[in-house]
């Protein structure tokens, strides 16, 4: 599904400039749920912005599903993002005017899902999420957990091929993470490919695969049995 | 979608109640008052457009005089009209309109003094679109005793009567019978006369009837053969709108001088009648300057209404920097974003707008009032929808296009991670918006200060004669031929101090005339006397300064002496005045006195040449002069006397003060208006710098805390955040004060006698600007000064 070649990125300012990815390489295939791993400013993010298309790569190739989308520009990289990626992050970023509701159809109405499909749709993933009863709740209503529920429901309600998780249980205590770890298993069961960045090496065993970065390199990948 | 945008935007607002509230209040405010003012100045643009000739249509006027007594004259002979039908063949049809002050009207026992009435020729009902609705439009006075009257003329007189074919009384015995009507003009009507007679009928009252003679020897015959008489207000309709009209002026030149060859030079004009209303007969300004200062302070305020907008939208942009971001990520475009806060904007504005129209339906009986004008919010009417449309969709489009863009542009990566913070040309670009604001705002308040010492100055000036505690009155019927007993009833009266008797007003100016020579007067010379007949005590009774010479005896040699006025002497290139030969029409006599120069007409003007003449028997205008506290007694002493003449006619007299003050009625109207819009521009700015402070006390909060913790003083952090706005409304005022002294140093350009623009206006008004805006800022500075550092820190 992914295939990154060389991938370069630097950040500059006026006298410093700091690589954060060294000519990575690596592959992530369909279906896969890969953790990525490393101390603080080894590139994870950044990582996982280019993967995203939040941010576009200095050199290197970047192949998703068979396109090179390295160079694609702003407008072609959010309607490729739109219909195959959904994101999770560690401080849920979900919108405070929305309820939960609206928060979790967001994405269908701008990849332009009817109406009546939206609210099948929306109440289908709220119900998975068992967050159903809190449709009418708006987010800072919410305990943190509740919180990532609805924002794990938002990635995944346009069914997106790819969740980049960043940190998804850093914000939450033990048993609320294991609840979304959980979520985001049964999620890759179903066939949704995961790539998670994280700092828990608990939450990396729920992955298939760990790449740990140093220096914006890949030094190790453990496969997890 | 623009479901979800409206509620996402309500929320805001609900949210945000602070920023809303000044949102709205200053977009309210602004709409109202430039709304207003737009559609006043849309109404003065609109005048005599009805008239579906108008294009064609031009009114004739004459210059007359040379160097300081140049004049333009709306009015002109009315032979002038018939030979330019006959003659000029662009000229289609022609109409004059002869008004000759107001005259008691009589239906039955009812008396109606009507002012707004004119002899006109049939014309008048076809050139311009005053159809009748009663009556034969191709023959509208069937004959000399025919009358049309306005729909609400003839209501006034008949109640719900059919008005056709009923008889009125002009004045004591003159009948007059009703053959037509016609609707009531509209408000933006150059034209308003109510009660309309042939012009036929004036030409048998004035020259049938009344031999009318300017010699005591030759008759003239009738108005078509009188050269002399100035008093028709001629209006052209041409053939079509391609007419040369310089050629045709050369032409009705042409026709005066054959007819009367004394008169050559005697340049003719024709102005458009759409420029009427605003313009001068020689194009000079005549109120379009008001109407485009209007129309640009009205932008000026509704710009600064938009600035608010803009500065407290962007400066907030950051507190929606996630929200954006998430939006983004999901999968919105930067068109969807876009479209989001416009709508945004739109819902905050239908608000405003709502709040407006309202405030606009309760204050329109004020501000027609206020302006004199009867604007109603017809919504029948195009050209109102227009200018609101029109006034709404702008300042929308000017308040909402760059926020949205700013909003819509983010990098969903930098804004998630708060790395969008103020960056620098946002900063920049506030602070100009800022800037602009108080710029506007001062220039307003300094137009304020101008205009208003411009207007004490009219009110002190020494105008040369003494006008304190003087009423006056116009004599009618047989009360003029009793005069001196009149004089000596009301000197009867302790409360009368003295009383005279003029030909004229003496402030408003009269008649003059260039039909004059004296001795040595130059061959190029074609000087023009204001004419002054004047009673052998009016020069006393004024405390007017004889400067050589001597005053009138009031004895029958003095109606062949002249007293002049310094100007003429000095125009009339005279180096010993007293004793020189002068003829003024036909009255040939010597100079006996010089007056010192005295203002008889608006300040706007220089002081023109004047002749008195002693003619006690043109003087129907009498001038009491009472002891001020005892005002109501003088009058009522006159009222007692006037009704043993005038018993049906009602008394009115005006002090002259009043009289005065009301030459500069356009003055004074500017100058509270001027007042309003400045109070309202500099309250919509602090508006928007009240909000702006708050924010960026509000974002700051961790800094104070920080500065705080570390021992800084609270007047130490006031000065640090009001610093940051003070610097702005420096600059404003630096920039405010060289464009106001450039424009109200034009609009002092209007008056020959003025004040300078000292600095003490520019101190007050930035002063001021300051103050108002320190204030301002230090509700908020205060407030977060004084907070506890711990919590401050706390809510980061």
């Amino acid at each position: 599904m992914i295939k990154i070649t060389n991938l370069e990125k630097f950040y500059r300012t006026e006298e410093v400039e700091t690589i954060a990815l060294n000519k990575l390489t690596m592959e992530v295939n369909t279906g896969e749920f890969v953790a990525i791993m490393g101390p603080s400013g080894c590139g994870k993010s950044t990582l996982l912005n280019i993967l995203g298309m939040l941010d576009d790569p200095d050199e290197g190739s970047y192949v998703f599903n068979g396109i090179e989308v390295a160079h694609f520009n702003e407008r072609k990289r959010a309607d490729l993002r739109k219909h195959n990626i959904g994101f999770v992050f560690q401080s849920f970023n979900l919108i405070d005017e929305l309820t939960v509701f609206e928060n979790v159809e967001l994405p269908l109405i701008y990849t332009g899902v009817t109406a009546s499909e939206r609210v099948k749709r929306v109440e289908e993933v709220l119900d998975k999420m068992q967050i159903m009863h809190r449709r009418n709740h708006y987010p800072q209503q919410l305990s943190g957990g509740q919180q990532q529920r609805v924002a794990i429901a938002r990635a995944v309600v346009n069914k997106p091929k790819l969740i980049l998780a960043d940190e998804p249980t850093g914000n939450l205590d033990s048993s609320n993470g294991n609840d979304v770890m959980e979520l985001l298993t049964d999620l890759n069961e179903q066939g949704t490919t995961i790539i998670m960045v994280t700092h828990s090496e608990h939450d990396a065993r729920y992955s298939h695969r760990i790449i740990r970065l140093l220096d914006g390199q890949t030094v190790m990948e453990n496969i997890m049995v | 979608m623009i479901r979800n945008y409206l509620k996402t935007a309500w929320r805001n607002i609900l949210q945000n109640k602070f920023y809303a509230t000044i949102n709205v209040a200053g977009l309210t405010v602004g709409l109202v008052v430039g709304l207003f003012m737009l559609l006043w100045v849309q109404d003065e643009l609109s005048f005599d457009k009805f008239n579906s000739n108008a294009k064609n249509i031009y009114k004739v006027g004459i210059v007359g005089g040379t160097g300081i007594s140049k004049q333009i004259f709306n009015n002109i002979i009315a032979p002038v009209a018939t030979f330019a039908k006959n003659e000029i063949p662009e000229v289609k049809d022609a109409v004059r309109i002869m008004s000759i002050g107001d005259a008691p009207f009589k239906y039955k026992d009812k008396v109606f003094y009507e002012k707004d009435f004119a002899f006109t020729d049939p014309s008048y009902f076809t050139v311009f679109d005053f159809n009748l609705i009663r009556g034969d439009e191709q023959n509208p006075f069937p004959d000399n005793n025919s009358l049309v009257i306005t729909e609400s003329t003839a209501k006034r007189y008949f109640g719900n009567e059919d008005p056709i074919g009923k008889v009125v009384m002009m004045g004591q015995n003159e009948q007059c019978k009703v053959t037509g009507v016609i609707r009531d003009y509209p408000e933006n009507s150059s034209f308003q006369y109510h009660v309309l007679l042939p012009i036929s009928r004036f030409n048998d009252l004035a020259y049938i009837k009344n031999k009318k003679t300017y010699d005591n020897k030759t008759i003239v015959s009738s108005m078509d053969a009188d050269w002399s008489n100035f008093g028709f207000q001629t209006y052209l309709l041409l053939k079509n709108s391609d007419v040369n009209t310089v050629a045709l002026e050369k032409k009705l030149q042409a026709i005066h001088e054959r007819n009367k060859p004394e008169d050559a030079p005697v340049p003719y004009l024709t102005q458009p009648l759409l420029k009427m209303h605003l313009y001068k007969a020689d194009g000079t300004d005549g109120g379009m300057s008001t109407v485009s200062t209007f129309a640009i302070v009205a932008l000026m305020i509704l710009v600064i209404a938009c600035i608010n907008y803009v500065n407290l939208s962007t400066a907030r942009s950051m507190l929606r920097a996630k929200e954006v971001s998430m939006r983004k990520i999901i999968g919105a475009g930067k068109f969807q974003l876009f479209i989001q806060f416009m709508v945004e904007t739109a819902l905050l504005f239908m608000i405003a707008a709502v709040f407006a129209f309202v405030l606009m339906i309760v204050l329109l009986p004020n501000f027609n009032q206020f302006s004199g004008k009867q604007i109603a919010l017809d919504l029948s009417n195009y050209n109102i929808w227009l200018c609101i449309i029109l006034t709404l969709v702008g300042t929308l489009a000017a308040s909402s296009i760059y926020p949205a863009l700013l909003l819509s542009s983010f990098e969903p990566l930098k804004a998630l991670k708060g790395k969008i913070s103020v960056s620098i040309g946002n900063v920049a670009f506030r602070r100009i918006l800022v800037v602009l604001q108080f710029s506007a705002s001062i220039i307003l308040i300094i137009g304020t200060l101008v205009i208003g010492n411009q207007l004490r100055f009219i009110r002190d000036k020494n105008l040369g004669y003494d006008k304190e505690n003087v009423f006056s009155f116009t004599m009618r019927n047989s009360m003029q031929q009793h005069f001196d007993v009149v004089k000596t009833e009301l000197l009867k009266n302790p409360a009368v101090l003295s009383v005279t008797r003029a030909g004229r007003d003496i402030i408003t100016g009269g008649m003059s005339t260039g039909d004059n020579d004296w001795d040595g007067k130059p061959a190029n010379s074609n000087m023009w006397f204001n004419q002054i007949y004047a009673d052998k005590d009016l020069i006393p009774f004024f405390n007017m300064n004889i400067v050589e010479g001597a005053n009138f005896k009031g004895v029958v040699a003095d109606s062949i002496h002249f007293l002049i006025n310094e100007t003429a002497v000095r125009e009339m290139g005279l180096k010993d005045p007293i004793g020189k030969r002068l003829r003024v029409q036909t009255r040939n006599g010597t100079i006996i006195g010089v007056v010192k120069d005295f203002h008889f007409t608006t300040i706007h003007k220089k002081i023109e040449p004047a002749v008195f003449q002693y003619q006690p028997n043109y003087c129907w205008k009498v001038y009491v002069k009472t002891t001020g506290r005892d005002a109501q007694k003088a009058i009522a002493a006159a009222l007692t006397t006037w009704k043993q003449y005038n018993n049906d006619v009602p008394f009115n007299y005006a002090f002259l003060d009043e009289t005065y003050d009301k030459l500069y009625t356009t003055e004074q109207k500017q100058g509270s208006l001027f007042n309003l819009f400045a109070t309202i521009a500099i309250v919509i700015s602090c508006l928007g710098l009240f909000g702006l402070a708050t924010y960026s006390a509000q974002v700051k909060t961790r800094e104070i805390g920080i500065r705080k913790v570390l021992g800084a003083s609270v007047a130490k952090i006031i000065s640090l955040l009001a610093a940051e706005f003070m610097v702005l409304i420096i600059i404003a005022i630096f920039i405010a004060m060289p464009v106001a002294w450039f424009a109200m140093n034009s609009w002092l350009q209007d008056f020959a006698y003025k004040i300078n623009i000292g600095w003490v206006v520019f101190l007050f008004a930035g002063g001021g600007a300051t103050l108002i805006a320190l204030a301002t800022i230090s509700i908020q500075s205060v407030k977060a000064a004084l907070a506890n550092p711990v919590k401050s820190l706390r809510s980061e």
